[in-house]
């Protein structure tokens, strides 16, 4: 049998394992931008909130808004059964992975009912840590904390707090049960990301939520003058 | 742990290189990992040598280079290198920065074996 005979060669690369998906990440962001659609990021640990958020939002524009959310989890419909009576959902089982690709996001915003809404969500799986590295062609990156979690946790999970835009402190009804300072967790997420803007909120009472959805408000307005 | 995935499209991305250049075997796979990638060196292995064995791609090695974070300050226009996963200026203590390098896991270089041109083979 004849062998081919081979020679070394070094092809120079150097480009971010990612880049064919942040590209395709950012072509997608210029779409939504192009039809108004804001595109959010949910980001936290587990029963951070994240649900219940979206629940009290969606109940705070009772109607006024569009909106839609693509719901992230391992295993069940649970957190698409929540939010069913109050916006188009669709609920992204990831088997075993730990975050959302875009590749799942695109089959569920082909799963959604048609048309462009104002808002767009998407919740992402429960962990702090590897969503951070996928950008899902969001405009906005929300990283929420419990302040059952401590308010240490920023400076624990830097890339998650670098990439995100926006700290939402949720469950501020327990403030006077747990020990958690709103200013430290504040400051400690600062020291990574300082344009950080920060909220508190407790969906079960509706508290902060108001600034909460003023804030989605201003930022649309912001995307749509911008383009 | 994401690691996986990432290893996966890493091979993909060196198949593609591979049968552009029409190689019969990959020698080496050089990468690099930043302190603020959120991927970690040794997964990256292990899920290497899980996947490699399914790749048609030979038995390559894998370099893996941990470099620093590079940061640029938005306040003094300083550069800098920074070791360990610090967010601030060394120089004015600033925390408004710019990550030049160091957030990401790159593929610096793939070493192909290919075959060798007819006009280069000894009659």
């Amino acid at each position: 049998m004849k062998t081919v005979e081979t020679t070394r060669q070094t092809i120079v690369v150097d480009r971010d394992v990612l880049s064919e998906k942040k590209q395709r990440a950012a072509d997608l962001r210029r779409r939504f931008t192009e039809r108004g659609t804001l595109v959010l990021n949910l980001v936290s640990s587990p029963g951070a909130g994240k649900t219940s958020l979206l629940e009290a939002t969606a109940r705070h524009w009772n109607g006024t808004r569009s909106m839609a959310v693509l719901v992230g989890d391992l295993a069940t419909e649970r957190d698409a059964d929540r939010l069913r009576p109050f916006v188009p959902v669709q609920q992204l089982t990831t088997g075993g992975a730990c975050h959302l690709e875009l590749s799942l996001v695109e089959q569920g915003l082909a799963r959604l009912p048609a048309g462009d809404v104002e808002f767009l969500f998407i919740e992402n799986i429960g962990n702090l840590v590897c969503p951070a590295s996928h950008d899902l062609a969001e405009h906005l990156r929300i990283a929420l904390l419990s302040t059952t979690e401590g308010d240490d946790k920023p400076g624990k999970y830097p890339k998650m707090f670098r990439t995100s835009d926006a700290l939402v402190i949720s469950k501020t009804d327990l403030l006077p049960y747990v020990p958690f300072r709103i200013d430290a967790a504040v400051d400690d997420a600062r020291k990574i990301q300082p344009e950080l803007k920060a909220f508190g909120v407790c969906s079960l009472t509706g508290e902060g939520v108001a600034e909460w959805c003023a804030f989605l408000d201003a930022a649309r307005t912001a995307m749509l003058s911008a383009c | 742990m994401h690691e996986t995935s990432l290893v996966r499209s890493l091979l993909k991305q060196v198949k593609q290189i591979m049968m552009e250049h029409s190689a019969t075997s990959v020698d080496s796979i050089t990468v690099e990992i930043g302190p603020l990638s959120g991927v970690e060196a040794e997964l990256v292995r292990d899920s290497f040598w899980q996947l490699i064995s399914t790749g048609n791609l030979g038995q390559p090695q894998l370099h893996v280079h941990e470099v620093d974070l590079q940061i640029r300050c938005r306040h003094c226009e300083v550069e800098s290198s920074v070791q360990r996963l610090s967010l601030q200026c060394p120089e004015c203590q600033s925390r408004h920065i710019q990550i030049l390098r160091g957030d990401e896991f790159r593929l610096i270089n793939v070493s192909l074996q290919v075959p060798v041109p007819l006009e280069g083979v000894e009659k």
